[in-house]
């Protein structure tokens, strides 16, 4: 008999607990999600934008919530908190406590009555104690679950029975429940996954910083919410004292970060710098470029992807960067005294030292303190009651080769709770922490799931259109620029339209659930909604007509913020212009969609998984071990990569012995059919039933393909040779690791290492990465190339070690090893690009210039040997293996995911998924959970029996088709053949992928693609050229 | 003059669309002037689609697919290309005005370029101005 | 002294009769005299005696292949479009077939429209046909009663007396500048191939390419004002053969009815977009047009650019598929040179 549990406990309602229980209710298991707070979505639903994409971040994260808050197979457990949990792996008992939210949630319709009655105003949590709430309330406005709390500390009625109850008296759905009792949940599960997220430093604790004393000095994450619309501002960027719009803003950076004299966190918080510049940005953007923003900090730590080109950008824009750590903040300006004491004017005064030591200062009208990461003390409770012990910076400790596991096998972490990470790191965790528990629970996979039931679909056939329009301000995302209420009653006047209305968030719960409502009682057959693209909502609406009853094909979107209001941001007129011509072309439109029957493709069972270094062996032996098999394809003869040439990590965990084990267990693994020395020929077909062929004369049908090609470290050429290649004294961070390794054995036998025979060493950092051909940061270098140096030190600690460098990206808590190198007198001198060190040989001397950066002083260096920390690079056929999968490379030549943030293993292709350096430059923990969290991605497909493939197929009308050949040659996916008995051409459904090339290659017109027929685009086409009103 | 050109632009939905997208997502400003119909590719953008686009009375109208080599379909854009190189040609022979009909490859990462194209396609019809060769007007 | 078309009409004469009396072929498709001088129209012969009706003059300058899918269709076995294709060999037709006709011949073989195996085709060179339109112009309008050619030379006699012409200043412009006046697809050839090549086949494309786009916007109003929208160009034309043309059809309405300018040139630009490489320059849009309109012109604009292009010519090689259902990734790319200042940035 199977004791082990199909469901799982994932604990915390961020954005990682969320993708956790996403990827795991979608791979066939039954989640729990515990969140301490009345409504999930953690700190992400709090930020205004999202580096480097500058996406809404709630735009993005909502669909996520919406989808976790309905996901049949997940039960959200808010204002919960664990109680106990006992048993082992497979087979855990959880005690969780729910607090009772003193509103019944099956009977509260969000309709906001009580928050409007009650008396009680606090300030607002959300909003980070900016601005106020009321003691029932709800948490944000796109908060799932979508419905209110009484928050007993401060309720009247709640401390002293009798006196209030205005909410009750108020709510007409007679919600409120003064009687609610904490309820006891006792659930078996499996595993138990802990993303229990973060908090900020409080910055109170730093007296310079004047935080807690002057207003307009505000932390990093309050300042979001001022810009965010959903803020305390509603977005219009107001400083705290006096609402007047800043036009001078200093970000201090490292606030609590990086910092051991002031008893802070030694480590780096790792997104800072990031966010900070983004915060930037996006600060110009709102003041229409009327800002002068400054930022102070000590090393730009832009080491993710896109973030350097995120950097020069910024910096181009007229964003200053001053690298010094500020003195201290002043109020600006004489002190007034007045009965209450002495009184200042509303700005600051910065006080710091330039790179020279020459003091300044300088008045800002507001200061943002660019506040570090840090476990917050419920997490630390958390983790102390399940006896997970901390680190000395107060994190879980982890391993590089399994990054997701605790002390207590069953129990895994996720997220920020074992290093300072930023979301897509974060989400790549969630989905990793998914792979090991699908592994592990692998047995009772859709043992304890439920079924979807959608109601039945509606018969439209018979009724004329009638189009309900649901217009949206996303925030005021949308409505900052265009008049969407007069959008909405334009919209009103066109044929057809029966129902229009304007939201502000169309895609929040609320409104979603008062969609479904809408298109019953209004008997709506055709629905638009115009908000933002297609791209990402189309599939959340579509889902929101099939819970009404309707086809999900009878819907069209108007893109009236990213390709209108976002573009048009000076020209309100013309942008709502646009937008009512955009809505009544998706009328247009959608009066000719027809309900569509849903395909569906088998799934194959079998992944593919390209690359057979550490990521792909990771991700191959997940797959195996979560039950499927796979075919691992590696080019050369031998497994490892790139790994079999690294000595240890950075935590000093050494990798040969790892990596053997590795390779046993996937030579090994039944589950896995290994071939070597092979490459892919050609690829064909989509998700579920992929066919390619390899070099070998195999051919293999599979369900999806995992890419995980690597990288390469980079030859240094041209101006960034340094004598390497010519010069043997002259080496790259790889080629110190082979002799580190080469003296372990040396040290076997008894010999003195040949590296501690070293007297100076030089390394360089930065060899060909920030530089206008590679405009990014390689990510490892840095502490690859400290954490050397710490090697050289402990082989002879009298070893002069120079490190010349442009930043040091020691990012988390890599940051202790810079500053174990500086304790054991590394010597760090900074040069930058139009300064560059020189290597030179004099007869047999080697010389190192540089510029000491303090001291402004040239100065030379003869070293025994130079390391160049070179950069990593994608692998030149990464593109060619890309074009197999219809996968695209950005300008770097590294593979592009589905989304920067929250689709970081997934390509925009269905089926297929990236992981490790192909992706970008990583250290091997982050490589070890992305190819994990690329192998649950594959598992949601594998683990379903068919996928949905395309409804918008092409079909034939034989009554028009004289059949001449045209559309089954110009077929890319050969979907088209005459049919033998009508002798016309006929599509073969499941093959068409619905790209319409038949039909506009059909001189007959006897081709159309459904619901994107002829018809129709004339319509739009008619539609959008009518002067008609508007 | 208050005169402002309406530009019909058929965008694929893998590339050119998400370019666009990607340019709103970075607040790279265009003119207002272009309205976009989303295809699935650019080979599903027939001749008679952009004559219907003329007739109808577009000032201009802009092609947009994604790179050779990079279609989602496989083909589709290299297809569109080989009719629009000649579509186009034949047009400017019959007269209609060089840079009524416009052709761009913008990738999903191209959010920058697209921006661009738009505003040299704009600038292009503005400096046109008003389309009448082929526009169907009904007298009302 | 022979003359040789009058050899060329006894040579089809002969031929045609003996595949109608061995039975190879049921039908064939030739000229017979048309019943005014200087016409002939399109005829069937069944029989070996109906062969003796066949002719080949300067004047056959309707196309052949319009007429044989719908011929060989007559030919099967009556059935319902639900019923499965006949099995078994199929009468077969003869059809005379100079370069432009057999051209035709095979895009319908590569579109389906004709089954190769049943057709006997006779090629014949093409020496270039008499455009009627130009006799009457140099004969200003005077009515031909009775017309003789020899190889170089029409001799033309009405009531006014006699005209000597000669031959090749009254040839249809299209077999001026042919350049495949030679079958490429045949059973058997009749004649030697002739060694006529166009010199400069598109001169008069030239021509208006180097006026200016509104001089080309003015000529191709003024071209086309007359035409009355008879279709008489589209129903002469072997490669319009859809079931409901797109004039025709109202869902959706691609071109307007009606007699107003951009409606008349927008189907005149789809019917021509319509037969883009497939289009062999044959000739009989322009030859039926009754308003004496060039239309031809619009389909060789086409084919030049097609061939400058892609090299491309319609039906060549049965072989070769089609231009546009084909392409190659280094075609010529429009959408660079369009916006040079921002060109993709893959190499």
């Amino acid at each position: 008999m199977n004791n082990t549990k199909g469901s799982v406990l994932v604990i915390g309602g961020g954005i990682t607990g969320v993708q956790t229980a996403l990827d795991l209710a979608d791979s066939g298991f039954y989640v729990y999600l515990v969140e301490r707070t009345a409504a999930i979505g953690g700190v992400m639903s709090q930020l205004d934008k999202t580096f480097p994409t500058n996406d809404c971040s709630a735009c993005i994260l909502s669909p996520k919530l919406v989808e976790c808050g309905r996901h049949l197979n997940i039960q959200l457990l808010t204002l919960s908190e664990l109680v106990s949990l006992k048993g082992e792996p497979g087979n855990f008992r959880a005690v969780i406590r729910e607090n009772p939210r003193y509103v019944d949630a099956n009977k509260c319709i969000a309709c906001g009555m009580c928050a409007e009655k009650c008396p009680k105003v606090v300030p607002n949590e959300f909003n980070n104690g900016l601005g106020t709430r009321k003691a029932a309330y709800l948490k944000f406005p796109q908060a799932v679950p979508l419905k209110y709390a009484i928050d007993a500390k401060h309720c009247i009625w709640l401390n002293k029975p009798g006196r209030c109850g205005a909410c009750a008296k108020a709510c007409p759905a007679g919600a409120i429940n003064f009687d609610d009792k904490p309820k006891e949940h006792i659930l078996e599960v499996g595993a138990v996954a802990l993303a229990l997220g973060f908090e900020t430093y409080d910055p109170s604790l730093l007296d310079f910083t004047g935080y807690g004393r002057l207003k307009n000095v505000v932390t990093s994450l309050e300042f979001e919410r001022l810009l965010s619309p959903s803020g305390p501002c509603l977005g219009h960027m107001e400083r705290p004292s006096d609402h007047a719009i800043p036009k001078r803003i200093a970000w201090l950076q490292c606030v609590g970060s990086r910092d051991i004299n002031r008893a802070c966190n030694a480590y780096c918080s790792s997104v800072c710098c990031m966010y900070a510049i983004k915060q930037a940005v996006i600060a110009k953007e709102h003041a229409a470029g009327h800002l002068d923003a400054t930022i102070f900090y000590m090393d730009m730590r832009t080491h993710g992807k896109d973030f350097e080109k995120y950097y020069e950008r910024a910096k181009a824009s007229g964003i200053s960067f001053i690298r010094s750590r500020v003195h201290s903040v002043w109020p600006a300006g004489q002190a007034v005294h007045t009965q209450k004491g002495f009184e200042y004017g509303h700005d600051l005064l910065v006080r710091y030292s330039d790179e020279d030591g020459h003091l300044h200062e300088e008045t800002f009208d507001l200061v943002v303190l660019s506040v570090g990461m840090q476990l917050s003390a419920s997490a630390r409770g958390l983790l102390s009651k399940l006896d997970i012990p901390l680190n000395s910076h107060g994190f879980v400790p982890f391993s590089s080769f399994s990054p997701n596991s605790t002390s207590k096998p069953g129990i895994f972490i996720c997220g920020p709770v074992s290093d300072p990470k930023d979301i897509p790191q974060s989400v790549t965790e969630a989905s990793s922490v998914a792979a090991e528990i699908s592994a592990l629970l692998s047995s009772s996979r859709w043992q304890t799931t439920k079924t979807k039931e959608f109601p039945p679909e509606r018969d439209i056939t018979a009724e004329p259109p009638r189009i309900g329009v649901f217009v949206c301000h996303c925030g005021i995302n949308i409505a900052s620029v265009v008049n969407v209420k007069e959008v909405a009653e334009y919209a009103r006047t066109l044929p057809g339209v029966v129902f229009v209305q304007d939201n502000l968030f169309t895609c929040s719960q609320d409104t979603i659930v008062n969609m479904v409502a809408t298109i019953r009682r209004e008997g709506l057959n055709r629905v638009v909604v115009a908000s933002c693209t297609p791209r990402t909502h189309e599939p959340l609406f579509q889902e929101t007509l099939r819970e009404a009853g309707l086809n999900p094909y009878l819907f069209e979107m108007a893109n009236i913020r990213d390709q209108d209001s976002w573009v048009h941001q000076n020209e309100p007129e013309k942008a709502t212009q646009k937008a009512k011509d955009l809505v009544r072309m998706a009328i247009a439109k959608v009066r000719g969609d027809q309900p569509l029957s849903a395909n569906v493709v088998p799934v194959h069972k079998r992944a593919l998984v390209i690359g057979g270094g550490v990521t792909g062996m990771v991700a191959a032996l997940s797959l195996a071990d979560q039950g499927f098999p796979v075919d691992l394809v590696e080019k050369a003869e031998g497994l490892g990569g790139n790994a079999r040439r690294l000595y240890r990590t950075w935590q000093g965990e050494e990798v040969a012995e790892m990596l053997q084990s590795l390779i046993d267990r996937t030579t090994n693994h039944a589950n896995i059919t290994l071939h070597s020395s092979t490459t892919l020929e050609r690829t064909s077909g989509s998700v579920g039933r992929f066919k390619t062929t390899l070099s070998n004369g195999k051919e293999i049908e599979h369900g999806v393909a995992i890419l995980a090609v690597g990288g390469q470290p980079w030859r240094p050429s041209g101006e960034w040779q340094y004598l390497y290649g010519e010069e043997e004294r002259v080496k790259t961070l790889l080629e110190v690791d082979e002799l580190c390794m080469a003296d372990e054995n040396v040290k076997a036998t008894g010999r003195s290492p040949l590296l501690s025979q070293l007297n100076h060493v030089v390394f360089i950092h930065c060899v060909g990465s920030r530089i206008p051909e590679r405009p990014y940061c390689s990510r490892v270098c840095c502490t690859h190339a400290i954490d050397q140096a710490l090697k050289l030190k402990e082989l002879n600690p009298r070893m002069n070690i120079y490190m010349l460098y442009r930043d040091i990206r020691t990012y988390g808590q890599r940051e202790i090893l810079y500053q174990e190198a500086r304790a054991k007198g590394i010597v760090f001198i900074r040069y930058d690009l139009n300064n560059r060190p020189t290597l030179t040989k004099d007869g047999d001397t080697l010389c190192i210039g540089a510029m000491d950066h303090v001291l402004k002083r040239p100065l030379v260096i003869h070293p025994d040997m130079v390391v160049l920390a070179s950069a990593v690079e994608p692998r030149r056929d990464a593109g060619e293996l890309s074009k197999f999968f219809k996968c695209s490379i950005n300008a770097e030549g590294f593979l592009m995911e589905a989304h920067a943030k929250l689709r970081p293993v997934d390509f925009a292709t269905d089926g297929v998924f990236l992981a490790g350096l192909c992706h970008y430059p990583k250290p091997l923990e982050e490589s070890i959970a992305q190819a994990k969290a690329a192998a649950v991605r594959a598992v949601r497909v594998l683990a379903q029996d068919v996928v949905p493939a395309e409804s918008a197929v092409a079909v034939v009308n034989p009554a028009k088709c004289v059949t001449c050949g045209v559309c089954a040659k110009i077929c890319p996916y050969s979907a088209i053949s005459k049919d033998p008995v009508l002798q016309k051409a006929s599509v073969d459904a499941s093959l068409c992928k619905g790209c319409g090339a038949c039909v506009a290659s059909c001189r007959s017109d006897a081709i159309t693609l459904k619901n994107m027929g002829n018809e129709q685009i004339m319509a739009a086409i008619e539609a959008a050229m009518c002067n008609c009103g508007g | 003059m208050d005169w402002e050109p309406k530009i019909v632009a058929f965008l694929c939905n893998w590339c050119s669309y998400a370019g666009a997208d990607l340019a709103g997502v970075s607040r790279f400003q265009y003119p207002p002037n272009i309205r976009i119909i989303r295809v699935p590719c650019s080979g599903r953008v027939s001749a008679n689609m952009i004559l219907s686009a003329l007739r109808s009375g577009a000032d201009g109208v802009l092609v947009s697919g994604c790179h050779p080599g990079d279609c989602h379909y496989i083909s589709g854009n290299l297809h569109a290309r080989r009719r629009f190189s000649v579509l186009k040609n034949f047009l400017e022979f019959l007269g209609i005005e060089p840079g009524r009909l416009n052709f761009s490859w913008v990738s999903a990462s191209e959010g920058e370029q697209f921006a661009t194209v738009v505003r040299e396609v704009t600038e292009r019809v503005k400096a046109l101005g008003p389309a009448t060769r082929l526009v169907k007007r009904i007298e009302a | 002294m022979t003359v040789k078309h009058a050899e060329l009409t006894q040579e089809i004469q002969r031929q045609a009769k003996e595949l109608l009396a061995s039975g190879e072929v049921a039908a064939f498709l030739g000229f017979s005299a048309g019943s005014l001088p200087m016409t002939t129209r399109p005829f069937v012969a069944r029989t070996p005696q109906e062969a003796e009706r066949l002719v080949w003059n300067s004047f056959c300058t309707v196309n052949l292949a319009n007429y044989l899918p719908a011929l060989l269709k007559s030919l099967e076995p009556p059935r319902s479009p639900k019923d499965p294709p006949p099995t078994g060999p199929l009468p077969k037709v003869g059809v005379l077939a100079t370069g432009c006709w057999s051209r035709n011949i095979v895009v319908q073989i590569q579109e389906n429209q004709v089954d190769r195996s049943r057709l006997v085709i006779l090629g014949v060179p093409s020496r270039g046909m008499v455009d009627r339109k130009k006799v009457l112009a140099a004969l200003q309008g005077k009515e031909v009663l009775e017309a003789q050619e020899d190889d170089h030379s029409l001799r033309l006699k009405g009531k006014w007396g006699e005209t000597e012409l000669s031959r090749w200043a009254v040839v249809r412009d299209n077999c001026q500048s042919c350049r495949h006046p030679n079958p490429v697809l045949f059973d058997r050839l009749l004649d030697a191939a002739s060694e006529r090549q166009a010199q400069a086949p598109f001169s008069q494309i030239e021509a208006i390419e180097a006026m200016s786009s509104d001089e080309r916007w003015q000529w191709f109003q003024q071209a086309f004002a007359s035409c009355i929208r008879c279709y008489a160009c589209r129903n002469a034309c072997p490669l319009c053969y859809c079931s409901t043309c797109f004039v025709d059809d109202n869902r959706p309405q691609w071109v307007g009815k009606a007699l107003n300018a951009p409606d008349v040139l927008t189907f005149h630009i789809l019917r021509a977009f319509h037969c883009a490489g497939r289009c062999t320059d044959c000739g009989a849009c322009e030859s039926v047009c009754p308003m004496g309109i060039k239309v031809r012109l619009l389909t060789q604009k086409l084919s030049k650019d097609i061939l400058t292009l892609f090299g491309a010519e319609a039906g060549m090689d049965v072989s070769v598929p089609p231009p546009f259902t084909t392409y190659a990734p280094s075609d010529q790319n429009p959408f660079e040179c369009d916006t040079c200042s921002s060109k993709g940035k893959k190499e």
